[in-house]
């Protein structure tokens, strides 16, 4: 049985099925566009390191062991998925989040054939100890590569920061030292727990037919009994876990990211929060604001600023980031920005205008056959409606705008900085 | 300069997106913020804060900060060992005048290539984009003239160091008498352009060197350069491991296979250019220096054409020119 969900102001339809097992495969049909997308994703990142199957106990695994499942699960017996992928001509690759893993392709051709390679590989493992410990010496220079990249530092820092419990704390590649402890037999443990099509889903979009995903699914899903797999509950405290983390590395200028940790949401809400505090951020802080033009002036930004809202699966925070000769002066000015609002809160138009563009970015999301199998995947790992973000933002009131202003803690935040290491 | 707007049926409010945009180019291009000569000067300040900004942190991405580097002598005496942003000496002498000088010359001596795509049919643009060259004195028009990289008599060795814990290793090969362009892109594939190429396989899957081996090819200046993260005790391996593949299909080509696999995947890039704006664009930017651009499909057409051969006789004109690696001050 398919559903139809209707977007309410791009007029797209997204067509839902749920498939033998409960995979769940949502899919936007592009006319006049000549790529397909398919990302098969399960809800297995690398906040997911300790799990009960069955009501069983919980079981803590190694930092890294998802990212490392992911590297693994391209090899087969035969020829590895690359090969298969590289017969047909679609480029294919994966990625491992704090929340999920994903695998993909994207293809002119052959689109059938591309599903059914991907459906197979993905639900079928070969680790062995000899393929495990040949990947250990590339994961570790991938770990080492990320190490050297203030960006990133300065982004895993901030999570730290924030968190005192919530696993997202943990770097998504791991260590060099918590990816030794990885095995075949851990990586069988978490597949056998997390590749389960029930807590999986595919996500299609482009030059396609419906029909065809559908059959595919149908021959190719393995049937496999659903588990109940429980995450290890944590305790996370509403406070961040420290104000401040600096580190010293190569840089011209001190880098810097600050965040507002806030209660995360699921489905709907979550969606909310990220949408409005996207527009919030963007008219308090963002690069047409009086704020950044006055932060620019005297010299305490420049155009590497940039505002957001980071959000996954029990976390969200708004954040600021740049470069700046003095974050902490910076840190200050935001929170007397924000406070400054609550007492004399943004002009309507000023708040429809970044409304406005928000909605034209989000838009321009759907012009891309990439972009629009990801907003369909990040709305099925949040349990949202595939539209609700732009639907959400499209709209958005202002006396929401106004309640998501109040509800912000400025005081709540945690500033993580790369200093300038002498050279 | 580039924008790119909504098709007027999406804006919310029925607004005619695309002459607002057409009036703002029209105000960037012929009406910028000057006076007596010279840009504010507030405004020339800030922007000249934020482009030494740019150049110095370049250090930030050490990925870059290698390629920079690595330039500077692999094409020592060429318009290329620049980076696009200057120096940060350079920079520093900028003034309001000497900027609103360099602009006046960009509409007046550039050569001017205009792009449009996407669901308009752009004939407000044309008719305002026409307006404001017709207002125009151009003059002195700047030539497209890229020669071929001089190839060095001997290949030149370069370290630089700064505390990272991985080490980065480019080299770059010349052949300036190459005249198969087709056949150079797809020794660059097969090389390392894919996730099948030879580095992929062979330097990181069966021998463990590394994350990332790859290399790009600059069909206009004829050079190959290959590019790998490593740790710094296996910087020596790596490059014989890549020098080793070279010399492979210099002796044997290439199967097969191998050509098969870079024929799809070129073709599947091709055939996926039309569902992006930006793309499409890129396609004929990437050509105005070439004798003909080619459609996507005269593009595809042509590659069908190569066979191992050609490859063979591409990778036989490759000479080692620059080594260049990055590493942390404790390594070798």
């Amino acid at each position: 049985m398919t559903e139809k969900i209707y977007g309410s102001v791009i007029k797209e339809t997204c067509l839902k099925y749920t498939a033998p097992g409960g995979l769940n495969v949502f899919m936007l049909p592009m006319e006049g566009y000549s790529a397909a997308v398919a990302q098969f994703s399960a809800r297995f990142g690398s906040q997911d390191n300790s799990f009960s199957v069955n009501g069983g106990e919980f079981t803590r695994i190694p930092d890294g062991t998802a990212h490392y499942l992911e590297h693994k699960l391209f090899e087969s017996e035969e020829k590895d998925a690359f090969s298969l992928f590289a017969q047909t001509g679609a480029s294919c690759n994966a990625g491992t989040s704090f929340d999920y893993t994903q695998y993909y392709f994207s293809c002119a051709d052959s689109f059938r054939k591309n599903l059914e390679i991907l459906l197979d590989f993905v639900q079928d493992p070969y680790f062995t100890a000899e393929n495990v410990e040949k990947e250990r010496g590339i994961i570790g220079q991938e770990i080492t590569m990320y190490r050297d990249n203030p960006s990133w530092r300065v982004f895993t820092n901030l999570l730290e920061g924030l968190y005192s419990k919530n696993p997202v704390r943990n770097d998504i590649a791991g260590t060099v030292e918590s990816i030794a402890e990885i095995t075949e037999k851990t990586l069988y443990d978490c597949y056998n727990a997390y590749y389960n099509p029930a807590n999986m889903f595919l996500c299609v979009s482009g030059n396609f037919d419906p029909d065809e995903v559908i059959a595919v699914c149908e021959s190719r899903l393995k049937s496999r009994p659903a588990l109940d797999i429980k995450a290890e509950p944590f305790d996370e405290p509403l406070g961040v876990n420290r104000r401040r983390t600096e580190l010293a590395m190569p840089v011209a200028k001190p880098i810097f990211e600050i965040g507002f940790k806030m209660p995360s949401k699921n489905g709907a809400e979550s969606v909310e929060d990220y949408v409005y505090h996207n527009i919030l951020f963007d008219i308090m802080l963002g690069d047409t604001s009086d704020f950044f033009e006055e932060m620019r002036k005297n010299s305490l930004l420049n155009e590497e600023f940039s505002v957001g809202v980071f959000s996954g699966r029990g976390h969200l925070f708004p954040f600021a980031r740049g470069e700046s000769d003095d974050p902490d002066r910076v840190l200050a000015e935001i929170q007397r920005r924000i406070d400054a609002f609550k007492t004399v809160p943004p002009s309507k138009e000023e708040f429809e205008r970044i409304k406005r563009a928000t909605y034209g970015a989000l838009v321009r999301d759907y012009n891309n056959v990439d972009s629009v199998a990801s907003t369909l995947s990040e709305a099925a790992l949040a349990d949202a409606e595939p539209f609700s973000v732009i639907d959400t933002a499209a709209a958005a009131n202002y006396d929401k705008l106004l309640e998501h202003l109040y509800a912000l803690d400025e005081d709540n935040a945690s500033i993580s900085i790369i200093s300038k290491e002498n050279l | 300069m580039r924008s790119g707007i909504l098709d007027n049926r999406y804006a919310l409010n029925g607004e005619d997106l695309e002459a607002d945009m057409c009036e703002l180019l029209r105000e960037c291009i012929l009406a910028p913020n000057a006076e007596n000569g010279a840009f504010d000067e507030n405004i020339t300040a800030l922007m000249k804060a934020e482009l030494i900004d740019t150049i110095d942190s370049v250090i930030n991405d050490k990925a870059a900060y290698a390629m920079q580097n690595a330039n500077k002598t692999a094409f020592v005496g060429e318009p290329m060992e620049l980076s696009p942003n200057g120096t940060h000496e350079q920079a520093e002498l900028v003034t309001a005048r000497s900027a609103y000088e360099a602009y006046l010359r960009i509409p007046e001596r550039a050569h001017v290539e205009i792009f449009a795509a996407g669901s308009g049919d752009f004939s407000a643009a044309e008719d305002i984009l026409t307006g404001i060259f017709s207002k125009v004195q151009r003059r002195d028009i700047c030539k497209l003239d890229v020669v071929p990289s001089v190839l060095k008599p001997k290949p030149v060795y370069v370290t630089d160091k700064l505390p990272m814990q991985q080490a980065i290793l480019r080299m770059y090969f010349k052949a300036p008498e190459l005249s198969d362009r087709y056949a150079f892109t797809m020794l660059s594939m097969i090389l390392g352009g894919m996730t099948t190429s030879r580095f992929f396989e062979n330097i990181r899957e069966k021998q463990s060197l590394c994350y990332y081996c790859a290399c790009t090819a600059n069909k206009s200046k004829r050079v190959l350069t290959a590019y790998a993260g490593v740790e710094p005790q296996n910087l020596k391996r790596t490059e014989e491991a890549i020098l080793s593949e070279i010399e492979d299909i210099r002796q044997n080509g290439v199967t097969d296979e191998e050509l098969e696999t870079a024929r799809l995947e070129i073709g599947n890039q091709i055939s996926t250019l039309y569902d992006s704006a930006t793309a499409l664009i890129g396609w004929h930017l990437n050509q105005i220096t070439d004798e003909k651009i080619l459609s996507p499909e005269e593009y595809r057409a042509e590659i069908a054409r190569v066979d191992s051969a050609r490859i063979q006789a591409a990778a036989r004109q490759l000479a080692l020119d620059t080594v260049y690696t990055l590493s942390g001050e404790d390594s070798q």
